[in-house]
């Protein structure tokens, strides 16, 4: 199993999955921050920016993931946007900075969702000091404890994982020896081309055939013992970690982050009222009919969505997988695939 | 959003350095390498406009040509429905 949209892109666009023998099925996890993301926390990003005098700021993937609201109502931030809100995506913390600086008096809420590489460059914006009106919607989770949760939970479906490349490089390779040594699971980091991914695949497999198994790090290019110091510092100055609700999974045990105390007047979870109402129809879920909580567990393969490539494709999504660039079923329909052959994992 | 871009730093002013890739340039943070000692020259994987960690030229120059080749690959999946991504 990988846990990183970016190695599933590679793989399939390397069209990996084709050139290995028979037996060995790579399997695409909890990789995609978009996908995991709570459905009332894009509903409530969408409020505020509808109803609150804000500016909403976002990476341009959550722009297009519908939330359960009837077709004819305001069902993403794109359309809010459309409507009149004021919502602008970005790329990157430092443009949240320079768009909140160039509005002073404006409040400027920065929905910011991702797993640690990105959380970590947040963490170093609010580190380095942020205007006061800029505040943060976290919707920030951590990669290892989905996957230790998937072992914990006795149906893993996996026999080997390669574990993120560019989580080890800022959060160091040392987070993923519980693999090894809580559940002697073959492991090695890759980095995000077709060779390091198939170095990845070798080392699980000859640690599997030999009974040696042992953390492999095939990114050593940026992957290196303790992680990124500086990195590690900023995200502990700024942020706790917290128990967080994954959409289609459910709450992971210390999996999120959250602002520190300290850091309140920045927190747009403090600062505005919820308005999440909890009577709203399937709040919370995958859109109805939509696998997408299997896909993202790596239960089963995009092509096992009955509504994949069907009523859901790239251009009309239905469920959070078929929109990011890093969901899975996004990925397998811009490669191509049609029809894998293998649609469930277990 | 886990993409990283191997950049070259161009110039560097306090923690902001202005960086270099196949001819895009970009401001990119150094406040997360604040322990590494940054020049003008040097090559360092980029991701959402921070700096994460420091590579040999060698290392960024694989990157790239291994880039270059999932671009082309990506080029080639003009598939039926297939929404260029």
């Amino acid at each position: 199993m990988n846990v990183c949209g970016g190695h599933e892109r590679a793989i399939t666009l390397a069209g990996l999955r084709s050139v290995l023998p028979p037996g060995i099925e790579l399997i695409p996890g909890p990789g995609c921050p978009v996908c995991i993301c709570p459905e009332e926390e894009i509903y409530q990003a969408m409020q505020l920016a509808l109803h609150e005098q804000i500016t909403l700021l976002a990476f341009g993937d959550m722009l297009r993931v519908p939330v359960n609201l009837p077709l004819r109502e305001i069902r993403t931030l794109e359309q809010a946007k459309a409507a009149g809100a004021d919502i602008r995506p970005i790329a990157s913390p430092t443009e949240a900075v320079r768009i909140a600086a160039g509005l002073p008096g404006r409040p400027v809420v920065f929905f910011a969702a991702g797993f640690e590489t990105t959380i970590a460059p947040v963490a170093a914006m609010l580190a380095e000091g942020v205007p006061d009106n800029l505040a943060l919607l976290l919707s920030g989770r951590l990669t290892w404890p989905a996957v230790a949760m998937l072992l914990n939970s006795g149906e893993a479906g996996f026999d080997a994982l390669i574990a993120p490349g560019h989580v080890a490089t800022v959060m160091g390779p040392e987070e993923w020896e519980f693999l090894v040594q809580e559940h002697r699971l073959p492991a090695a980091i890759a980095g995000f081309t077709p060779d390091s991914l198939l170095a990845a695949i070798y080392s699980t497999l000859r640690q599997r055939l030999e009974g040696r198994i042992f953390l492999d790090n095939c990114y050593p290019e940026v992957v290196r013992a303790g992680g990124n110091p500086a990195a590690r510092a900023v995200l502990d100055r700024t942020l706790d970690v917290v128990d967080a609700n994954w959409r289609g999974i459910g709450t992971i045990l210390a999996s999120g982050f959250a602002l520190k105390a300290s850091l309140a007047a920045h927190d747009a979870g403090r600062l505005y009222p919820s308005y999440n109402d909890p009577e709203r129809s399937r709040l919370g879920q995958m859109p109805a009919g939509c696998d997408c909580a299997r896909v993202v567990l790596g239960r089963i393969y995009p092509d096992g969505c009955k509504l994949y490539g069907a009523t859901c494709t790239p251009r009309t999504p239905v469920g959070p997988c078929m929109v990011s660039d890093e969901g899975a079923c996004r990925i397998w329909w811009a490669g191509g695939v049609i029809a894998s052959g293998q649609r469930e994992t277990v | 959003m886990c993409l990283g871009i191997p950049m070259q730093v161009v110039e560097i002013e306090g923690f902001n350095a202005r960086c270099e890739a196949k001819g895009v340039y970009r401001e990119v943070s150094l406040f997360m390498l604040q322990g590494e000692d940054v020049q003008v020259g040097d090559h360092v994987m980029v991701h959402v406009g921070y700096a994460i960690q420091t590579m040999t030229p060698q290392e960024a120059r694989s990157s790239w040509e291994l880039f270059d080749e999932l671009l082309e690959a990506e080029d080639l999946t003009a598939v039926p429905g297939g929404e260029h991504v």
